[in-house]
């Protein structure tokens, strides 16, 4: 039975570096290849040993999919092509293609420069590797190779974020990557059509929120901001270049503009420009009111957000800057924060996650005094806020997904343990499909139905309408028929059809039986009563006595033989065509009772 | 920690808390000083249901302590270990279906493995029964984990309990190994193709790691056992032998000997399929000792291949083919390469096959090349489709290949591989036929296309060795006239990735080839230098970048060449200076910044930038240009510029480089030293270099760090350092000390004062030479060294994390981006 196998390398209950391998169909594929930003050694990227076991990467992979930008599911990538060996083809969105490189030479340049990590890939890998990537558009089948293809659906989350539908033959897989079923103020919500992969592989992070409306969550992001700025304190929201920070700059800029506030908005590092000219760029990948009101006016280009620069953070009063890195772990967020930290009218709002060992992470978990570098304390004063604003789907908008896609199994990644034993739950029960959770490297095997078209000659369907079938959909029905296999496609024709195409001779088969039974009589005494019995039971068929001493009913031909070793028993020979099974088998059965003794 | 109530990123912490056990005090001391460690262990037993992330840890954790025999005594006695890793632990539990817990065992049982007791405690346990049976375990991590961790115990065993040498008559195995070999034998005689596959897996991991001789004497025992498997059909474990029969022959306890193992290697070499012998031949012909008749039929394998694909390519009889066709049956290849689901795998991987060999600088064997490179030609044309061969097979191959990427990809290849190995130079014309045919086609791919550009380029530099000695410089000149053809409407491709490819491919020519006359005249009268000027203004900031750096080498054959040709007057010297100048100053993007900066510092080296004064205002407007970058990398370059320029300009005035050059006479050396500093002055050459030492990206301040140790080498012998106490009293002193205050705590804080540092003359001489002799650099040089992770990774730090994210708000725990 045809099987699709589905080993998360990452990303199997756990979240960060995404790395799924599916083989369906003879193919393999990777969904994703992200790193771990918590470890700085080997365990930041996928163990790809695994593969590598298999023979030669290239050779074993017959592509990599990459489902958006977030390093937890790209970070792995040029260690992947450029260190690892990887060189075949690799396929991502337009957008997802042109931002990847930006955040993975951020990515390298902190590492490198803070943990002075020497054996790490360079720009030139990444841009090697960039070149490999085969970008594509939402919407558009793209042929792998000859059997397989993949298709990109829309997913939210983040520009250019995508779910992949990937398919050989009659089988396929949908991979969501993360996506948000409910549009925010400049992405659209997921999509995809009715499917009916024979498994969905979905993200689960929020696999048991049901997130409170994102509107009260914006209304308090604004109100803290509000109120600092008004008693005259400093903001600081540490986020990265691209993505969560889109999305707050133009929440902000609308709120200034509404309460026509004077206090200065900065956005830090070099890459707003290019980040915006991306959103511009790729404006068709943004939500409707966006690009409804592109012509009036560009959502991206702001009035109030200005470049930040080194010495505006000394200036006395209120403002607020948006810096990278989100995880205060290094750059200008952090030295902004230093600056900062010491004074309780000021405030920090951390937009999203932040790894273990950053100073993001301690001050989120309360930590007020932080050693820095050089054995120095900095001893925190200025409010710490929280806020996730992070785009993934919860749980109603997972089972809002499963709904519309119609998947035959579905299989959880990308989420907790706990949290996705919960979810599957719901899902097996609602929906009556298995729901699989492996854990990284275990290997889940979901058995596919196929259904294969098999065309029908004219001539035999005319026939078997001659007979009373009339097609309907609702009840289905037993078609006769021979099935020509030929080029790569599926005939059903009437016997006679297939014997003439294919030139054959047609052979008869017939089924013998031999029936012992106990009669001292001469072997043609023993004839006739066979014959008389047989004539009286079958009353509405054609027994006969031929010449040659055997009978025949219809096309069951029955002959008699005396034992060679006991003459007492004779030996009736019956044989029969295979069209005649039923009553060869019925006469069979019959004889072997034994003949009436009243026919004596 | 116990309670479990930390948020999702637990398993991390814990990982990273196991990560700095293992420097732990190996004696029993570290358990009995810290009894909260045996406290743990015994509270998390004492939970009814502990979550399975902390009972890993715990095995984990008890495994590392157990690891030295005094403690595992230690946790032996508290009964600790038999409830963690005994029968009645978690292995019975219902816990045993997570995979966290399975792998936690196998880690912890791994980590104590180091000495008798444990191995004894394992073996009298069972343990031994449950490590195989992991072995097959559906989380490929446990079972790979639990396969590693037999092998160790195997050798552990022999290696420490074993009271004799073993012979092969008299198997007198220590108990523990004893148990393992028993069960490997067992699972190699059985018929489920499973335990036959793990038993081979872990023969070929034994075999890869340890190269005692006991290895032999194991081996023996089951080599019949494993000689059956290459003849009968039913086991499917051939691929396995492959690898198996590798990694023995690599260690010298078999390759040595005589016979047996090599008829063995013979056998499998005829008997498996060319798919499954081509990992093991390309292995044998790496390795030096080899019999030759072994090596011959590896060859075989390896090249039978190609050898079809010429045969199937050419008329009956025309050619003779690569291999002599008694020593193989091509008839399986013919099939293989026949169908349309094994030909392109077939090919591919024979292809990366030969690439391996062909990367090798010192190949044992020696191929065929001309034939070979023959073979790769075809293969190319069948994919392109310039090649349609009227024989049955090649028809049928050259239907499959055509237009395959991945043939080509691998083809392209191994071609640029060969083109270091002597002996292909009469197929040279038609070969740049084919190299050329894919440059111009529009069908080629953009990955494709830049490994044709890497071959190509490879190859050109092969031609111009070849045209030197041979006088074909006609056939050159034309080659190359065609390659800049084809240069020029790549170079406008709307495709960024082959512009750049285009840019790159001219950038490696140029280095190679800048000193052949025929090249520089061909590529002077091609239109490729305009365009390439015209992609420094290109929209793709990688284009831009590979843009700069190939104008920058181009420059070399141009404005810098000796006797520089005469071009038009839009590419003057300065015109050109002039735009990378600007690209550095305005580029929104890193790349093509950097680029400029790394060819300015190219040129420097080179000494292109003319007389000391013209180097001079050049250096001077860089750093100006570069010291307020924001891309750290540029800033860094910049240091790089500079450094060259101060070594240069303290040769070029005779001051010795070194200590241990011969010193000029104290006179003149002075008066030098003098001029260089001024220079040094004029050029705000210290100005860059004290600010970037609180540089807010570290290996800016490092760089520059070491810089001004290089130059206050150069100024004071190691005995005339001032002291900074007495040098407060002129104004330079008392803006020296300020200086020095400010570096010790801008260096912390990474940031020098906004305000340019408070009446420090940076362009005075007198400061900075008294500076550079009491401002304490190795100090601050061993602060900068410190890496951040020294705060964020240390032990303190993750146990403030742990404590402090017990019981954080629960919507942090799963968030991420």
């Amino acid at each position: 039975m045809p099987e699709i196998k589905v080993t998360p390398l990452g990303a199997g209950q756990d979240v960060g570096r995404s790395c799924i391998l599916v083989s369906i169909a003879g193919k393999n594929v990777m969904l994703d290849c992200g790193m771990h930003m918590g470890y700085n050694d080997d365990r930041r990227f996928p163990d790809f040993s695994y593969i590598t076991q298999n023979g030669r990467l290239t050779d074993f992979l017959d592509c990599v999919i990459i489902s958006h930008f977030h390093l937890d599911h790209c970070g792995a990538l040029p260690y992947f092509s450029e260190m690892v060996g990887y060189d075949g083809p690799i396929y991502m969105t337009h957008p997802t293609k042109a931002i990847c490189p930006i955040l993975l030479e951020d990515y390298r340049k902190i590492t490198v420069d803070k943990k002075g990590e020497t054996n790490f890939f360079t720009s030139q890998m990444i841009k090697d590797c960039m070149k490999k990537v085969v970008a594509v558009h939402l919407h558009q089948t793209v042929q792998v190779d000859e059997e397989l293809e993949i298709k990109a659906y829309y997913a939210g989350h983040v520009l250019g974020a995508a779910m992949f539908q990937i398919k050989v033959g009659c089988e396929s897989v949908v991979y969501t990557g993360d996506y948000n079923m409910t549009p925010d103020r400049h992405l659209g919500a997921a999509w995809i059509d009715k499917c009916r992969p024979d498994l969905l592989i979905s993200e689960s992070t929020y696999a048991t929120t049901i997130r409170d409306s994102k509107r009260c969550r914006e209304r308090d992001f604004l109100k803290k901001v509000h109120e600092t700025v008004e008693r005259g304190g400093k903001v600081l929201i540490p986020v990265f270049a691209l993505g969560r920070a889109q999305e707050l700059c133009i929440l902000l800029e609308t709120f200034w503009e509404r309460m026509n506030l004077k206090a200065p908005i900065y956005f830090s590092t070099g890459l707003t420009e290019k980040a915006n000219h991306y959103y511009k760029l790729f404006i068709t990948w943004t939500n409707q009111k966006i690009r409804k009101t592109f012509v009036q006016r560009n959502m991206f280009e702001f009035k109030h957000i200005k470049a930040f620069d080194r010495a505006f953070a000394d200036n006395p009063g209120p403002m607020v800057v948006f810096a990278t890195p989100g995880m205060l772990h290094a750059g200008q967020s952090l030295q902004i924060f230093r600056k900062w930290a010491g004074n309780e009218k000021n405030m920090v709002i951390m937009p999203g996650y932040c790894v273990q060992g950053t100073v993001g992470h301690k001050i989120l978990s309360g930590q007020r005094k932080l050693e820095m570098e050089g054995r120095q304390i900095l001893e925190v004063k200025m409010q710490v806020e929280y806020m996730s604003f992070s785009a993934h789907a919860d749980a109603k908008g997972i089972m809002q997904l499963i709904r519309q896609a119609e998947p035959r199994n579905v299989l959880l990644v990308h989420g907790e343990a706990k949290k996705m034993e919960f979810l599957k739950q719901k899902i097996e029960q609602e929906f009556h499909v298995s729901c699989y959770m492996p854990a990284n490297g275990e290997t889940t095997t979901i058995f596919t139905n196929p259904s294969i078209p098999v065309d029908i000659s004219l001539g035999l369907l005319k026939r078997e309408t001659a007979i009373g079938l009339v097609p309907d959909v609702k009840k289905p029905k037993l078609m006769h028929g021979t099935l020509i296999m030929k080029d790569n496609s599926f005939r059903l024709v009437s016997p006679e059809q297939a014997l003439k195409e294919l030139g054959l001779a047609e052979h008869q088969l017939r089924f013998t039986c031999r029936v012992h039974i106990q009669d001292p009589r001469k072997e043609h005494e023993t004839v006739l009563r066979v014959y008389n019995h047989l004539k009286g039971v079958l009353k509405d068929y054609s027994v006969q006595h031929l010449p040659d001493g055997s009978i025949t009913v219809e096309s069951i031909l029955i002959q008699a033989t005396a034992h060679s070793e006991d003459q007492g028993t004779k030996v009736l020979l019956v044989s029969w065509t295979y069209q005649d099974e039923e009553l060869g088998s019925y006469l069979t059965s019959l004889l072997k009772k034994g003949l009436p003794q009243s026919t004596a | 920690m116990r309670e479990d109530r930390s948020p999702g990123s637990d398993s991390l912490f814990y990982g990273l808390f196991l990560g700095n056990t293992w420097s732990l005090d190996p004696t029993a001391k570290l358990v009995q000083d810290n009894p909260c460690l045996t406290e743990f262990i015994t509270s998390v037993l004492a939970l009814p249901e502990p979550s399975p992330s902390i009972l890993s840890f715990t095995l984990r954790l008890a495994g590392i302590l157990a690891a030295s025999e005094n403690r595992f005594q230690l946790l032996q006695q508290e009964k600790l270990l038999v409830r963690l890793f005994g029968r009645d632990g978690p292995l019975n539990s219902a816990l045993w279906e997570d995979a966290s817990v399975r792998s936690g065992w196998v880690e912890g049982v791994h980590s104590m493995m180091h000495h008798q007791p444990a191995l004894r405690f394992l073996c009298d346990g069972g343990g031994i029964d449950v490590i195989f049976t992991l072995q097959g375990d559906p989380s490929l991590f446990v079972a790979s984990a639990a396969g590693q961790l037999l092998v160790h115990m195997l050798t552990l065993s022999v290696e420490s309990e074993m009271t004799k040498p073993l012979s092969t008559k008299d198997c007198d195995w220590p108990a523990c190994a004893q148990m393992i070999i028993k069960r490997i034998e067992d699972s190699l005689q059985s018929s489920s193709s499973s335990h036959i596959e793990q038993s081979l897996k872990l023969l070929t991991s034994l075999f890869g790691s340890c190269r005692a001789t006991w290895t032999e004497v194991l081996w023996l025992g089951i080599a019949k056992q494993i000689e059956s498997f290459l003849t009968e059909e039913t086991v499917q474990a051939q691929h396995m032998l492959a690898n198996l029969l590798l990694s023995m022959a690599w260690s010298p306890v078999f390759c040595d000997t005589e016979g047996g193992f090599w008829a063995l290697v013979t056998s499998a070499l005829e008997h498996l399929t060319p798919v499954q012998a081509g990992p093991l031949a390309v292995g044998l012909l790496r390795l030096y000792k080899c019999p030759q008749d072994v090596r011959i039929q590896a060859l075989t394998v390896l090249l039978q291949p190609m050898d079809c694909i010429l045969r199937a390519a050419s008329q009956p009889l025309e050619y003779a083919g690569l291999l002599d066709e008694s020593v193989s049956d091509p008839a399986t290849v013919e099939s293989l390469l026949s169908s349309k689901s094994s030909c392109v795998s077939l090919l591919c991987q024979t292809l990366a096959h030969l690439e391996e060999l062909l990367s090798l600088i010192h190949l044992p064997v020696d191929l065929p090349y001309t034939s070979l490179l023959h073979s790769l030609m075809t293969i190319l044309q069948f994919c392109n489709g310039f090649l349609s061969p009227a024989s049955p097979l090649g028809s049928t191959i050259s239907r499959i290949l055509i237009n395959s990427f991945r043939v080509q990809r691998s083809a392209l290849d191994v071609l640029a591989a060969l083109s270091e190995r002597k002996g292909c130079d009469t197929l040279l014309g038609s070969l740049f036929d084919v190299l050329l045919a894919y440059l111009e086609s529009p069908n080629t791919s953009p990955t494709v296309l830049k490994k044709t550009f890497q071959a190509t380029s490879k190859w050109l530099v092969r031609l111009q060795e070849l045209s030197c000695s041979n006088s074909q410089w006609q056939q050159t000149e034309k080659i190359l006239e065609d390659v800049f053809l084809v240069l020029q409407k790549r170079l406008c491709s709307p495709c960024w990735e082959v512009r750049d490819s285009s840019l790159e491919f001219l950038t490696a020519l140029i280095k190679c080839l800048r000193d052949q006359d025929e090249f520089r005249q061909s590529l002077l009268s091609s239109e490729v230098l305009k365009l390439t000027e015209n992609l420094l203004e290109d929209p793709e900031s990688y284009v831009r970048a590979s843009a700069v750096t190939a104008v920058g080498h181009l420059a070399f054959i141009t404005y810098f060449a000796p006797e520089s040709p005469a071009i038009g007057n839009q590419y003057n010297k300065e015109n050109t200076v002039a735009k990378l100048q600007e690209i550095l100053s305005t580029d929104p993007e890193g790349f093509p910044r950097r680029a400029v900066i790394s060819i300015f510092t190219k040129w420097l080296r080179q000494g292109c930038t003319g007389q000391l004064e013209d180097t001079e205002r050049f250096v001077s407007r860089v750093i100006q240009t570069v010291e307020h970058d924001l891309d750290w990398e540029v800033r860094l370059g910049g240091l790089e510029l500079v450094e060259v320029f101060c070594s240069q300009t303290i040769c070029q005035l005779g001051l010795p480089k070194c200590p241990y050059a011969p010193v000029s006479s104290a006179v003149t050396s002075s008066i030098h030293q003098n001029e260089s500093l001024h220079i040094f002055c004029r050029a705000k050459v210290f100005n860059f270099l004290f600010q970037s030492l609180c540089d807010c990206d570290k290996p800016v301040g490092q760089r520059a760090c070491d810089i001004l140790l290089g130059l206050r080498c150069n100024f004071y012998p190691v005995s005339t350092l001032k002291d900074s106490q007495g040098a407060e009293d002129s104004r330079a002193g008392r803006s020296v000390a300020w200086l020095q205050r400010t570096l010790r705590q801008g260096s912390l804080a990474q940031s020098f004062p906004t305000d340019g540092g408070n009446g420090v003359d940076f362009q005075d001489p007198e400061s900075m030479l008294l500076a550079l002799g009491t401002i304490d650099l190795e100090e601050l040089h061993d602060e900068l060294n410190k890496s951040s992770d020294h705060v964020e990774k240390s032990p303190q730090s993750l146990l403030q994390d742990i404590l402090a994210t017990v019981g954080t708000i629960e919507e942090n725990e799963a968030d991420c981006y």
